[in-house]
């Protein structure tokens, strides 16, 4: 959903203006830049150098697990806090806050999944330079060194991470204004120093402490300066990647000779690609990799970040004398990094890896893995903005059956509402919305409608009256329940951050409470940034209030929240049953607990398609693996080819939706002509062949946290080849996609990672070597993709209507032999919509070949599940001739299984096993 | 010899039935009557395609063997395969392969789900009982719409030659009334140069009056003697930048501020107007106005309204529709608009052409142009002319914005093949 800016005439002016030159971006003036952003411009102004932070050693306390210690500004004589911890699975966390802080600040809650556990800290050696501390039994160490202060993390000899090595670290203490308030006792004392009084008056003359403005909008600032940063330097790591939501590429750039990249949760009307400007989401979480070893920053702070990354070739730092024996040459590469945000405190992650594989599991055990979708909800998605009414549902609906395409989720965007009233229906137009959704039960399918979180005034509408009632809007800064302008115009916002209206909200849900719904309903979060049409950058007023905290405390986060309310609204409606899906635009750390997200509001251009890999490869390595970009684009219409490479390449990512903007023509799948409705009918088929495939990798998401379409280099991390690719991706590990992105292409080049690996073709069954780099012909139907030798993926060949259509239908194996003539695979199957997985009511098998014999066995033989679905067939690619194939079942019983050899291809089809999913089998190939 | 207990007979007669029952049900499953021969009981079974040979109890065994799913009529096997619906007192069917077990009824009489959970009922008779009594519905309305048809090309014939005789009439008028606007500008600047302003009534010669009462009568629609309001809208026309009909009170000016007029004031007044020099200054509406319903009716006539002219008489129809907060109108060869319950009314297209295809030229029309969209471009609508007893405007729809599709329903659109191909032998 796009936004107006202001109100609607500018944009009307501003859109055709648009239209006449032919250019087409966002409008660059309504977001702010560093500079125009107060505290990132003072704080960018401090360059790297001395610290002016000392480490009180004699302040030191150690307990087993935490290690506390005072710092202190040597300019202000304001002292800091800093608590360091070790955490299991080898992480450290570093906390530094006021030591006595003029009121508390804040500290992000509901993003742990729980107090981390710790791990004993022991002191190895102390003298008055500084203390080195025992990081468990890795040989690593922590090194604190006190004057300046600094941090270095290091494993044997090798310094895997240091802080504040180049000074940065920046705490502007909460103070008392100056102008209108008296000064504290503390701090009169202070002012005795000429040379602290001169900084101090220095301080207040620097513009926008005390308030800021941005275009028309005042910042009031009643707490004055709060911002906090730090900076980190990562010896050895050239490629630094995360920190979503950003439309760049997937190896972050270096932002010397420009802005940070930001983080702040914005409604940005037709963004621009390849810059750092802050999107509809954040997440504070940097992952840095070098071929030995990947580490991870995660910034727990959900203010307005700024993020500085640069490389050691311009202006390295200079270490202690300790580091400087260790490190050997200078001349190692290095990557530097700084955060800097608005309010709140330093409370940093250390993750340190060493595998990608452990940063995610690290990172998991923090903030949750990826919530387990429904089934459905992995298949495709056919959205618009709008159906217009029950009729027009109904008539795409019948399309698809006509043209034979599957699908599962028909949208409904915000027109559906009585007049942008939430959890409302028109009366007219959706004049009998149960029934609706029963016609779409009979065939199995199911529907999402829009809830988003902006309220419309209006005292006739129940949820703005209760809420109002209750006191659960969020206030303006003079206490007044703030309102602004979205879609259904005067609206008040929710204060999400507070549980009991989330529990409150979550009640809206039920059948009794949201009329005219049904279990087949699920929800579309949108506009939860959040989107605020005439508020400064289209968000809200930073000094707005939720309780004790200002909006600026809180702002990334508020978007997590309305998920998190919603799903747990669709959870509690079932009795707990049934799992929810909700989609979101805004999102924070964690907020992959709660469903789906999608890039926003992109358009139908090559770039932008180009461009949802790293969007959604960037999202996936801090844990939202449920992420896609909207088919076809949103704003503008595509051409044909590349509506249908659209479909191509989202066919191959999680979420796999379509969407399209009110004002653009219709798109459904068979509007453009029988042959390109052919090549998209091709492309969801193959979908749904695969999901048995995508739901074990969902599932293996949920349990591990591992991305599911991830970068080559996760799965190669010692191949150097890999780590800046963001034209092809995997999914899981056993799939290599290279979608076709470019207009008119004949050919794409994709690299095929792995030395003395093999992959095969999953069209024409072709073999190629690993390490190399493949060049593809193409024809519009081609979607080059690959299944790894050495994996057996399941598939279910008979596409329908609808995943749920499919539940009881036989498997067909493919199993990919390696050079070494094995293979191994997983068969994940449970009832696909309710929780009872988490009661162990699943099947989860091992498959394997080797030694001429595939075997399924039993990976979970505490759980119980039973399926009709059986193995109908099983493909075998790099498969030499045999002469007798047979099947020997649970039971003891054998029997001789007809196959057919294609010696071209070397691929061996053995005919219907016929044996249950669910049991043990093994087949043997003599 | 084993003496069975009567029950157990039962079952093992029961069980043999079905035993029978299943096996020929197998083979048969999914085929029409026609393709029979292919599934005849054999050792083996040649794909239809002629591609392969599989042994015969591969046919139906829920695995493809064949390329083109021939094997596989009855199962859900073969991905490019199709299931057929036998229907028994509804109409037979082809449903893809992909449907056959999904737990949804689509066979009415149930035969596609015979392994699945779904509880059909076989509803063929039901669904042909509704079929055959919306067929009958169809051939009455058909019938009566061709009969309507007729009069109304008969109509249209009439009204063509009627529309005709008035075009050659008024060229008549045209031509007259250019002879006399030249002589009327010579003398004007005969005057001009003797400085003389004021501009002299037209005098009622002898041979003007012919022309005065031919154009009285051209206004006269209606041929009561005196012209309306309404008249005067429907053939003169605002020229200012563009052509435009007039609004009600500027057509009340022109009347001289009534709402008719006689042919005696006609004459001694909205003449002069619509006469003196072409491009008539009139106070009351500060706009100029031009002789325009020559070319307008020119224009007029050269539409096609189909072969016996049988579309002639929407020319000056509109019809009106409420959909949700909207009404919308369409007038038949002039233009369809939209107006809003608060009253704003905005053009969704005039007319542009047939856009029916080959085999049913005149089945669509189009009409473009309307009010700009301010994405770019301009609204339009797509009328499909459906056969009905009745001309009324059925649905409108607004499927992507800006363009609007309409149903509209008139015993001319009724085509005499749809009869032909009358109902099947099965119902």
């Amino acid at each position: 959903m796009a936004t107006f800016t202001g109100s609607m005439a500018p944009v009307l002016v501003l859109w055709l203006a648009m239209s006449l030159s032919g250019t087409w971006a966002v409008d660059k003036g309504n977001f702010k830049t560093c500079d125009q952003s107060a505290f990132c411009k003072r704080q960018r102004a401090l360059k790297p150098g001395d610290s002016p932070y000392r480490a009180l050693l004699e302040t030191m306390e150690l307990t087993n697990t935490r290690l506390t210690l005072q710092l202190i500004n040597d300019n202000n004589k304001v002292r800091l806090l800093l608590e360091l911890y070790r955490l299991q699975g080898n992480m450290t966390r570093v906390k530094i806050n006021e030591l006595k802080p003029l009121k508390p600040r804040f500290e992000v809650p509901d993003v742990l999944i729980t107090e981390p556990s710790t791990e004993p800290l022991s002191l190895l050696s102390q003298d008055e330079n500084g203390v080195v501390l025992s990081l468990g039994t890795e040989s690593q160490r922590v090194i604190i060194s006190a004057r300046p202060f600094r941090l270095d993390i290091m494993e044997g000899p090798e310094v895997l991470m240091s802080l504040n090595s180049r000074g940065l670290l920046a705490f502007e203490h909460l103070r008392m204004r100056k102008d209108t308030q008296a000064e504290p006792e503390g701090e009169k004392k202070e002012e005795a120093d000429p040379a602290n009084q001169a900084e101090k008056e220095e301080e207040e003359k620097v513009d926008g402490m005390w308030e800021e403005t941005f275009k028309s909008h005042s910042d009031s600032k009643p707490n004055g300066p709060s911002a906090i940063s730090l900076d980190f330097s990562l010896p050895g790591v050239e490629h630094v990647y995360g920190i979503p939501e950003h439309a760049d590429t997937l190896r972050l750039k270096t932002t010397d000779n420009g802005d940070p990249y930001r983080l702040y949760n914005l409604d940005v009307f037709q963004y621009e690609l390849y810059n750092p400007m802050a999107l509809y989401g954040a997440v504070p979480v940097m992952l840095a990799h070098k071929a030995q070893r990947t580490t991870g920053i995660f910034w727990l702070n959900a203010a307005e970040t700024w993020v500085d990354i640069s490389s050691n070739t311009a202006g390295k730092t200079v270490f202690g004398k300790m580091l400087d024996y260790v490190q050997g040459s200078s001349e190692t590469p290095q990557t530097d990094v700084r955060w800097i945000s608005e309010s709140g405190i330093i409370d940093v992650f250390i993750m340190l890896g060493p595998t990608p594989k452990d940063v995610f599991s690290q990172y998991a055990s923090l903030t949750g893995t990826q919530s387990f979708p429904p089934l459905a909800a992995v298949g495709y998605h056919q959205c618009r903005w709008n159906y217009n009414d029950q009729e027009d549902v109904a008539s795409v609906d019948a399309g698809f059956d006509e043209h034979d395409i599957p699908y599962d989720y028909i949208w409904l965007d915000i027109e559906h509402t009585d007049g942008k009233r939430y959890f409302t229906w028109d009366s007219h137009k959706f004049a009998s919305p149960k029934e609706m959704l029963q016609a779409l039960e009979d065939k199995k399918r199911k529907m999402v409608a829009i809830v988003d979180p902006h309220i419309k005034v209006d005292s006739n509408y129940k949820i703005h009256n209760e809420i109002r009632n209750k006191g659960f809007y969020i206030k303006n800064k003079d206490g007044g329940d703030y309102e602004g302008w979205c879609w259904p115009g005067s609206a008040g916002y929710p204060d999400f951050t507070r549980p009991d209206m989330r529990a409150w909200w979550a009640s809206m849900f039920a059948y009794d409470q949201y009329e005219g719904t049904a279990e087949n309903l699920y929800t579309w979060n949108d506009m939860n940034e959040p989107s605020v049409f005439n508020g400064p950058e289209v968000t809200m007023h930073k000094d707005a209030v939720h309780g004790a905290w200002e909006h600026r405390d809180v702002h990334n986060l508020y978007g997590l929240y309305v998920q998190m309310a919603t799903a747990e609204g669709q959870i509690q409606r079932s009795g707990g049953v049934e799992r929810p899906f909700v989609l979101t635009r805004a999102f924070f750390a964690g907020s992959q607990r709660y469903g789906a997200v999608w890039t926003g509001d992109n358009a139908a251009e090559w770039d932008h398609l180009k461009v949802s890999i790293p969007m959604c490869l960037s999202l996936g390595l801090v844990g939202i693996s449920f992420c896609g970009a909207d088919v076809g684009g949103f704003f503008k219409s595509p051409s044909t080819e590349l509506l249908v490479r659209w479909y191509q390449t989202g066919a191959y990512q999680p979420f796999f939706r379509a969407h399209a903007h009110l004002d653009t023509p219709r798109r459904e799948p068979w509007l453009f002509g029988p042959e390109n409705t052919a090549l998209i009918r091709d492309v969801v088929r193959q979908r749904y062949t695969l999901l048995p495939y995508w739901y074990q990798q969902f599932y293996h998401a949920y349990r591990t946290g591992e991305p599911i379409m991830r970068p080559l280099w996760v799965e190669y991390p010692q191949d150097p080849a890999t780590f800046a690719l963001d034209d092809e991706f995997l999914i899981g590990k056993d799939l290599l996609v290279h979608p076709v992105t470019e207009e008119g292409a004949r050919g794409v080049t994709a690299y095929l990672p792995g030395k003395d690996q093999v992959w095969f073709d999953v069209h024409t069954f072709q073999k190629h070597n690993g390490a190399q780099s493949l060049y593809i012909p193409v024809t519009m139907s081609s979607i080059p993709v690959f299944q790894r030798g050495g994996s057996i993926i399941p598939r279910k060949m008979r596409v329908r209507r609808s995943s749920s259509c499919m539940t009881h239908d036989p498997y067909t194996l493919y199993v990919a032999l390696n050079l070494q003539r094995t293979a191994e695979g997983e068969l994940y199957i449970d009832d696909g919509h309710t929780f009872n997985y988490e009661k162990k009511e699943f099947i989860h098998r091992r498959l394997s070949f080797a030694k001429n014999m595939l075997s399924s066995v039993n990976l979970a033989t505490d759980a119980e599940f039973s399926t009709g679905s059986w193995i109908e067939r099983i493909v075998i690619l790099g498969a030499s001739k045999p002469s007798k194939v047979t099947l020997k079942t649970a039971d003891g019983q054998e029997s001789q299984l007809e196959f057919d050899f294609d010696a071209s291809m070397s691929v061996l089809t053995l005919r219907k096993p016929g044996v249950n999913a669910g049991l043990d089998w093994n087949v043997m190939l003599q | 010899f084993i003496i069975l207990p009567p029950d157990m007979h039962f079952h093992m007669i029961i069980v043999a039935v079905f035993w029978f029952g299943f096996v020929d049900s197998r083979k048969i499953r999914g085929i029409s009557s026609s393709y029979k021969r292919f599934f005849r009981e054999r050792k083996s079974f040649l794909c239809i395609d002629g591609s392969k040979i599989i042994p015969f109890e591969q046919v139906n065994d829920d695995y493809c063997d064949c390329e083109d799913g021939s094997d596989e009529p009855g199962t859900s096997a073969c991905p490019q395969g199709r299931f057929y619906c036998t229907n028994l007192g509804f109409r037979p069917h082809y449903i893809p392969s992909s449907r056959v077990n999904d737990g949804i009824c689509d066979c009415c009489d149930a035969s596609d789900e015979y392994n699945s959970h779904a509880h059909c009922q076989n509803a063929c008779w039901n669904l042909g009982q509704r079929e055959r009594a919306y067929v009958e519905g169809q051939m009455r309305t058909l019938d009566e719409g061709l009969q309507l048809k007729q009069q109304l090309i008969e109509e249209g014939v009439l009204l063509w030659r009627e529309k005709q005789a008035q075009l050659r009439e008024l060229q008549q008028v045209a031509e007259d009334l250019q002879t006399k606007l030249e002589e009327r500008r010579s003398r004007k600047q005969e005057a001009d140069r003797l400085k003389e302003q004021t501009p002299r009534p037209p005098e009622a010669g002898d041979g003007q009056n012919s022309t005065v009462t031919g154009t009285f009568k051209l206004l006269d629609s209606n041929k009561d003697g005196s012209i309306t309001v309404d008249e005067v809208q429907a053939k003169v026309a605002l020229v200012h930048d563009e052509e435009r009909v007039l609004s009600e009170d500027e057509a009340v000016a022109l009347l001289g501020g009534d709402h008719q007029m006689d042919l005696t004031t006609f004459q001694h007044t909205l003449w002069d107007i619509l006469t003196n020099g072409g491009r008539v200054k009139v106070s009351a509406l500060s706009n100029t106005f031009l002789f325009v319903f020559l070319s307008d009716l020119r224009e007029k006539l050269a539409i096609d309204y189909g072969p016996d002219w049988e579309f002639l008489f929407l020319n000056s129809q509109c019809y009106k529709l409420k959909v949700y907060e909207y009404t919308y109108t369409l007038c038949p060869f002039n233009q369809v608009t939209q107006q809003s319950t608060a009253g704003t009314e905005v053009s969704l297209g005039r007319w542009g052409m047939w856009e029916g295809p080959p085999k049913n030229q005149y089945g669509r029309m189009v009409y473009e142009n309307g009010e700009p969209c301010w994405q770019g471009g301009s609204r339009s609508t797509t009328v499909t002319l459906t056969c009905g007893t009745e001309t009324a405007l059925r649905s409108v729809k607004e499927p992507s914005k800006c363009q609007y599709i309409m149903d509209f329903q008139t015993p001319v659109a009724c085509q005499p093949v749809l009869k032909q191909r009358g109902i099947h032998s099965e119902l």
